[in-house]
């Protein structure tokens, strides 16, 4: 069990002083244990700040997000999160960022080794264990953030913009993975992207925001079945969501 | 590779010129006819005086206490820059209660301190040394504790959300992320404790290599006085260069080249 819900959320960024921004007004979510959600919305409207809550970096000014019906406060290993920018740790290689995790909970160096192995291979990172971060493009690196938070094996996952950086083919790869072991370990993600057919392909359902502050504009219930496939992203079902939830963006 | 070992190659050279080059002209200057000697005293003069001292056994002895005092006040101070450093600059609670005392000193130059602790302490060994440790030290702690304002927001995140503690963050993630730093900060540290310990030596030492170049202004010797300048020229310089591949081999997972 691991759903989130947000309550009559607000933030404003520095309160009370001139330069108060109010970044998020009125949000109310909900994040059914287990479930796949994305977020989407123009630039600036709060997606990142929104996941960083939830994460427990900081508090909002007013309302309140819960885990289970516990208040979020402060950082927790359930609550995992890949961060929009770069944050693979460049003084370790790239097994020991993945099993970073593990060997901070007081995992054996076998049971390190093994997660470094299986993640390794999970986000085709195979044959670059040793290398430094500064060895790997930009895109690689992102693959060892993903693979460090999974394996960390968190209930919720949080994921800003995860594959952004990314191929066309490599990124269709790893949101196949990441289905399937979405699909195995049951988690609640939630998954902040600007590419619609990513988001569609993806979730169950979809949080359409609008802009300063950032609110909630649509909530789309994606019906299409699972498993998904990558044929789907032609349907005309898969289509018809795409036009809606394009014409809803703030263009 | 190849282009690599030719580039060295000419770094080198190029190098070993430019001393060349100063050195021919030195030398050039002392050989003209109205030149006096005991004022730029010529190149081999100076050598002369090396292997007087050496076969006297004083250089020996002068280089030993020097670098006995080098060592002790860098290590202690350096070390305790660290600590001290690393605590200020990760907790909020001791940076404010230790931060604005640092600020404080940190502009007075060491060597104002020498007639206070003359004073107290006497012209002991102790005196030196605590000297040095001072010089070091504050030089150092600000490198340390800029160093850890300035890790990565984002390194600090990502250790937090996935359960590191604030220790763990402290030691896995703000300590190496801060050793770029650190590292700077012990190099500077050493040229500190150059300068603190020649200053030191020419005022209140009986032995060390202020200390000779002291006794060389008084008998002047100046064969032994330029001596004694490229000994300590060539100490900074050996371990600065150790300190640099030192840094090397810490910082291989650093973009930075040098
Ligand atoms: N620490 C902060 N202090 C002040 N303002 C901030 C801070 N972080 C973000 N903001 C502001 O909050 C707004 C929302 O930022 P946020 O990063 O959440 O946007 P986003 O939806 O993730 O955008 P993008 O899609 O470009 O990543 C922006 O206007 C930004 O300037
Ligand atoms: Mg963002």
């Amino acid at each position: 069990m691991s759903e989130i819900k947000v309550n009559n959320l607000t933030h404003t960024f520095s309160k009370g002083t001139p330069e108060a921004l109010t970044v998020l007004e009125d949000i109310n979510l909900s994040f059914p244990s287990g479930s796949f959600t994305s977020i989407v919305g123009t630039s600036g409207c709060g997606k990142s700040t929104l996941l960083k809550m939830m994460a427990g970096l900081f508090d909002p000014t007013d309302g309140e997000m819960t885990l289970d019906g516990a208040v979020i406060r402060g950082t927790d290993r359930k609550r995992g999160m890949v961060f929009q920018q770069d944050a693979v740790f460049p003084w370790m290689t790239v097994a020991k960022n993945i099993s970073y995790g593990p060997r901070i909970h007081g995992a054996s160096k076998a049971e390190q080794q093994a997660a470094e192995t299986k993640w390794i291979e999970a986000v085709g990172l195979k044959g670059f264990e040793d290398r430094w971060p500064r060895e790997l493009s930009g895109g690689m690196r992102k693959r060892v953030d993903i693979g460090r938070v999974y394996a960390n094996d968190p209930d919720v996952l949080l994921m800003d913009e995860p594959f952004g950086a990314l191929d066309a083919q490599t990124k269709e790869r790893l949101q196949s993975d990441l289905l399937e072991t979405w699909r195995q370990t049951q988690k609640t993600v939630i998954f902040v992207t600007h590419d619609l057919e990513e988001a569609i392909f993806l979730s169950d359902q979809i949080v359409v925001m609008s802009a300063r502050p950032g609110r909630i504009r649509h909530i789309e219930e994606v019906a299409l079945p699972r498993p998904r496939s990558n044929e789907m992203r032609l349907t005309s079902e898969f289509l018809d969501i795409k036009r809606k939830l394009w014409n809803m963006l703030d263009h | 590779m190849e282009r690599i070992q030719k580039i060295l190659r000419g770094r080198f050279v190029l190098g070993a010129l430019s001393i060349a080059v100063v050195l021919a002209a030195y030398q050039w200057i002392t050989m003209q006819p109205d030149n006096n000697p005991a004022l730029l005293p010529p190149i081999p003069n100076i050598i002369a005086s090396f292997f007087t001292n050496i076969e006297a056994g004083s250089l020996q002895t002068t280089l030993g206490a020097s670098l006995y005092r080098i060592f002790l006040g860098f290590f202690i101070g350096t070390t305790l820059a660290v600590i001290i450093g690393c605590l200020v600059g990760w907790y909020k609670t001791i940076e404010y209660l230790v931060d604005p005392l640092i600020e404080a000193i940190r502009p007075i130059p060491p060597l104002a301190y020498i007639p206070i602790i003359i004073i107290w302490f006497g012209i002991e060994e102790f005196s030196r040394v605590l000297l040095i440790t001072i010089a070091c030290f504050m030089v150092c702690v600000v490198n340390v504790i800029a160093g850890m304002k300035n890790v990565p927001q984002v390194y600090v995140d990502a250790a937090s959300t996935m359960g590191a503690s604030r220790f763990q963050v402290f030691r896995t993630v703000a300590v190496p992320a801060a050793t770029p730093f650190i590292i700077t900060g012990y190099r500077i540290a050493l040229a500190a404790a150059w300068t603190t310990l020649v200053a030191a030596e020419l005022i209140a030492a009986p032995s060390g290599l202020g200390y000779m170049l002291q006794e060389g202004r008084r008998y002047f010797l100046t064969d032994q006085v330029m001596m004694i300048i490229v000994i300590i020229g060539a100490c900074a310089f050996i371990m600065d260069r150790t300190f640099r591949a030192i840094q090397k081999r810490l910082m291989v997972w650093s973009e930075a080249r040098e």
